[in-house]
């Protein structure tokens, strides 16, 4: 079941603007289809999760402020060619967790700004592209105050003749001792017409920092496609199986949307030659 | 079951098998012993049909069908296993989830239904059980962060799994300590019967005290030069192989 088909079951249209979903947990989680721009605030101690799915090829810009102590979980799906601006401005010991979800030629750019200390953010993203499409994923994390931590971690599937590509950026301030941040950029190209581009940045001013960055890419393992055939297993079953098993942390992240984001870029996969 | 007649394959310019003669049985056990750089594991991944070599000569009949022209897949759903010397670690996919695929697959070329949750549970306890390997690890990612011996007992029970004719397996002792040697042989022994067959690759007689050869055969220079029965393991093991080479040289 995909993500459009499991919001019209739990009674949410997806030609609607949205609405609240109430989970198994008790929890509940807001739903916003297609925001052309969207402010959120989350007030001081409050506790929020969101839904956000882009079907269309639009454009998107979305604020979300974070206040002291606040938590915010966004789980942002891109099943459209949608170019979307998203802004963190996270006070003082708010924390950010941002789940990310890529296709369709779409192009998000991430910037997180950490205006208070001992903030935290942690955003994890995949992105699967296919045919002649280019997807993109910009992640700009700003450390304006000390003692924050940021951690980002971008997988990317590439296949057929696309191009996808992660643009990243850690930026530490003077004043930012003590900042703990993390920048990692994971991607598979499936085929010789595939294309990454990745782009890992640190811009340092503080000196008593903890950062990484770092960026690897790569084909499929033909080694472990020659185990698994040997096994029985067809070659693309092979190969498919490496690629979920590569993106599968990242949207099995979101406990409750992983099988439905899963099964998204499943018949994504599936299209690839 | 298998008949391999004057099999040569080469490795880019490079030929590695020149000329192997055979023939396998169903309930037979043979031993495949021989010094490094014989052919021995090429032996193995070309019966597999690893496409890194060429066959340049020669035929191999399994089960009645011609080998060599079948992908690699399908020779495993005909029932040829291969346990590999160094098993691949997969990360992100599970032994599971593996597992059933592949249990599957051999069934639907075998024209039966895929299994039902229930069943195939049970089946992954009772095999995991013939080589003591925790289930813990059929929750894992295949082979990930696996030690030595835990990744050469997963071979054996998915080799367990499978139901295999014909079982290849390849240094399957190497790296193991003396408990893990003792429950992979004999877990092999356990799933032997009289309609399939082993093939085991070895350096050491050890193994064999375990899963007793019918064969033992020495490969040397991509040919296999001389076959006896189990005693030819114990003399190699005193020996080593200069007698045998010296001869052959002559």
């Amino acid at each position: 079941m995909g993500l459009l088909e499991y919001l019209r079951e739990q009674g949410i249209n997806p030609q609607s603007e949205g609405g609240v979903l109430s989970l198994t947990s008790g929890e509940q989680v807001e739903v916003v289809i297609n925001p052309a721009s969207l402010n959120v605030s989350v007030a001081e101690q409050q506790r929020r999760k969101m839904l956000i799915v882009h079907t269309s090829a639009d454009t998107s810009n979305m604020v979300f402020d974070v206040s002291p102590c606040s938590s915010l979980q966004i789980i942002d799906v891109y099943l459209g060619g949608c170019f979307a601006d998203v802004t963190m401005r996270q006070q003082a010991g708010s924390v950010c967790d941002v789940i990310s979800v890529v296709t369709s030629g779409a192009i998000a750019d991430y910037t997180v700004d950490l205006n208070g200390k001992q903030a935290s953010n942690a955003l994890r993203s995949v992105f699967l592209s296919r045919g002649e499409e280019r997807c993109k994923v910009g992640v700009r994390v700003n450390h304006f105050y000390s003692d924050c931590v940021s951690n980002s971690l971008v997988k990317g599937v590439a296949g057929e003749q696309s191009t996808g590509e992660f643009n990243g950026m850690v930026y530490v301030a003077q004043d930012a001792q003590r900042t703990d941040a993390r920048q990692n950029s994971r991607n598979i190209e499936l085929g010789r017409e595939a294309k990454i581009i990745t782009k890992p940045q640190l811009e340092i001013y503080a000196d008593d920092v903890k950062c990484s960055h770092g960026a690897t890419v790569g084909q499929l393992d033909g080694e472990a496609v020659l185990y698994m055939r040997q096994r029985g297993l067809s070659e693309t079953q092979a190969r498919r199986l490496q690629i979920e098993g590569f993106v599968k942390d990242i949207v099995y992240s979101s406990s409750e949307f992983g099988e439905v984001l899963a099964e998204e870029l499943n018949a994504i996969l599936e299209q690839i030659q | 079951m298998l008949s391999v007649k004057n099999l040569c394959a080469s490795i880019g310019e490079k030929q590695i098998l020149r000329g192997i003669n055979l023939e396998v049985r169903a309930g037979e056990v043979h031993a495949i012993m021989g010094p490094n750089g014989s052919g021995k594991s090429t032996l193995a991944s070309v019966l597999a049909g690893n496409e890194k070599f060429t066959v340049t000569d020669g035929s191999v009949e399994f089960m009645g069908r011609n080998l060599l022209e079948l992908s690699i897949e399908d020779r495993a759903r005909m029932g040829l296993f291969l346990g590999f010397q160094y098993p691949v670690e997969i990360p992100g996919v599970t032994m599971a989830n593996f597992m059933k695929m592949a249990v599957n697959e051999h069934r639907k070329f075998r024209g039966e239904e895929p299994l039902a949750a229930g069943e195939f549970l049970r089946m992954m306890r009772e095999k995991s059980a013939v080589v003591e390997l925790d289930s813990k690890l059929t929750n894992r990612a295949v082979n990930e962060g696996f030690s030595g011996g835990e990744k050469k007992k997963n071979e054996i029970f998915q080799m367990a799994m499978l139901e295999p004719k014909l079982a290849v397996l390849d240094e399957t002792d190497s790296g193991l300590d003396i408990d893990a040697l003792r429950i992979v042989a004999t877990g092999v022994t356990k799933l032997h019967t009289a309609e399939n067959a082993t093939v085991v690759i070895t350096h050491y007689q050890r193994l064999l005290d375990y899963i007793v050869p019918d064969y033992v055969h020495v490969l040397y220079k991509g040919r296999i030069i001389y076959t006896g029965d189990k005693t030819l393991a114990l003399k190699l093991e005193k020996e080593g192989y200069d007698w045998l080479i010296n001869d052959y040289k002559e």
